[in-house]
């Protein structure tokens, strides 16, 4: 009883520190394509900045909440708050997270994931930042001869692939059960829909990936070796 | 000259600001984490091994994060792409954002050519925003009540588990096990997992790219890297069991990753032809 009542403040105190945060860092956000605009004295009219956003906006701000939704349960309170600010989700921050519970062996809704996926995040987050930051201001003449020479070029073009492979490899062994039927399905999706894009793969993978699941886990296909 | 308004010393100064909001956001979280991991008991040497491992799993993607910071400059100058991908920031979305924010001002050539009108900057700087800020907006209405519903069902699992388990050994004697929402909870991490991690993989297999871009659909070089990095971490980990290596654990991954993309250069460098073929173009 006592330790749930820890828990629960815990999590509420996250929560009131996220939401704290968030908005600041939207207060901030939106003060920076101001602040340019008083720096250089000009307002961009509005009639062509409303044709901008109307290419932008349906689809990002849709595509927002769906991300919220899923990526919730999968990020952890405070994982949550400081992904969604910092960005680079899917293809950095969730890998990281995951990785780190793996390693630390808790679960993603225990308070241990909580605090593992946490700090996985946070140190994914500075070190982004700074690699960002030393990049744009210290070698910014010189970085894109270096991305984009011949010799390395390559190799930053097959990020994806060599991280989630990375990530994958263990995940997969360890779960093959529930990894069969959505790696099939995302394969078949692929056969006639090749340009889909991972990113929006995702989610007709994550929605097989959980239904299949469910199946398995009620035939109690489940039952017996899958790790949890 | 256009570099003028897009490079000046002020607008480094706001984005420096702005930069030190997040990472100060970053490191208050961190801090709190680790002080209550290390209430909750939890091994100092596993909060370490979350921080290195993740440091060094980070590395290489922020350095193709900071390509893609490149990749804008030319058309915005370093400071907005820099905001933009320090604070929610995000490949895909930002170079299709900055491409229509600024035909909507008018600018056809795209993020190819520099952006000499001072209002297409600031009308870009705006759309950008606007069009990621979303999620913040929501955030803190809907994140707390989404958590706490996972948590919920994890809790209500344990106490559905308690409460059965005196009916266990009739259920078993019986040969039906009960299967009740509650325990596929456990589940649905895993599953919820598979269908992010399986997007990129089966991608990297079968997706296609652009036609007229080298290396960014399925093909030779996506595939080894994939394989290479599969086959890599699956060693390293079957070593570091059998010899109880704990401390390769943690870079396990990082290894296996930074190891396949050593592998792609290898591969590019001595054989381009066939590197570069990509079977979905």
């Amino acid at each position: 009883m006592a330790k749930n009542k820890k828990q629960k403040s815990y999590y509420d105190k996250v929560h009131g520190w996220g939401r704290v945060s968030t908005i600041s860092a939207l207060c901030v956000l939106l003060m920076f394509p101001a602040a340019i605009c008083l720096y250089l004295g000009v307002f961009p009219d509005l009639s062509l900045l409303f044709k901008g956003l109307l290419k932008v906006l349906p689809l990002y701000w849709a595509m927002a909440v769906v991300e919220v939704i899923f990526y919730t349960p999968m990020l952890g309170a405070g994982g949550t708050y400081l992904s969604f600010v910092t960005g680079n989700i899917v293809n950095l921050k969730l890998p990281c997270a995951i990785s780190a519970m793996e390693n630390a062996k808790v679960k993603a809704n225990s308070e241990e994931g909580e605090v593992i996926s946490t700090i996985a995040i946070a140190t994914s987050s500075i070190v982004t930042t700074i690699v960002l930051a030393i990049g744009v201001i210290a070698f910014a003449p010189f970085l894109q001869s270096f991305t984009e020479s011949p010799l390395l070029m390559p190799a930053f073009k097959q990020v994806i692939p060599a991280l989630f492979g990375a990530l994958g490899a263990g995940y997969f062994l360890k779960h093959w059960k529930l990894s069969v039927v959505p790696i099939f399905v995302m394969l078949l999706i692929l056969v006639f829909v090749s340009d889909i894009g991972a990113s929006t793969l995702i989610f007709p993978g994550i929605i097989v990936s959980v239904l299949a699941t469910f199946v398995m886990y009620k035939v109690g296909f489940l039952d017996k070796k899958e790790s949890k | 000259m256009p570099e003028d308004f897009r490079s000046s010393i002020v607008l480094y100064l706001i984005a420096g600001a702005v930069i030190l909001f997040v990472l100060g956001q970053s490191v208050f979280f961190l801090v709190k984490s680790w002080k209550h991991g290390k209430e909750l008991g939890i091994d100092k040497s596993k909060l370490k091994n979350a921080i290195t491992s993740s440091a060094l799993f980070t590395l290489p993607s922020a350095l193709s994060v900071l390509a893609t910071v490149i990749a804008l400059a030319p058309a915005l100058g370093l400071v907005i792409p820099w905001v933009r991908l320090s604070v929610i920031g995000n490949i895909t979305y930002e170079t299709f954002a900055a491409t229509e924010a600024l035909k909507a001002f008018g600018v056809e050539t795209g993020i190819t050519e520099a952006v000499t009108s001072k209002e297409a900057f600031a009308g870009v700087a705006w759309i950008m925003t606007l069009g990621i800020c979303f999620s913040l907006v929501i955030l803190p209405f809907v994140a707390k009540p989404l958590h706490k519903k996972f948590l919920n069902a994890g809790k209500k699992k344990n106490a559905d588990e308690n409460a059965s388990t005196e009916e266990t050994a009739e259920a078993s004697t019986n040969g039906k096990k009960k299967r009740g929402f509650a325990g596929f909870v456990d589940y649905v991490t895993p599953a919820l997992f598979i269908g992010l991690i399986g997007a990129f993989v089966t991608n990297s297999i079968l997706g296609s790219g652009k036609a007229d871009v080298n290396l960014d659909g399925a093909g030779v070089l996506s595939v080894i890297t994939l394989a290479t990095a599969i086959v890599v971490s699956i060693l390293l980990e079957l070593l570091s069991r059998k010899l109880r290596l704990t401390w390769l654990e943690p870079f396990v991954m990082p290894l296996g990753m930074i190891a396949a993309m050593a592998v792609a250069i290898v591969v590019y460098n001595v054989a381009p032809e066939i590197a570069l073929i990509e079977w979905r173009g």
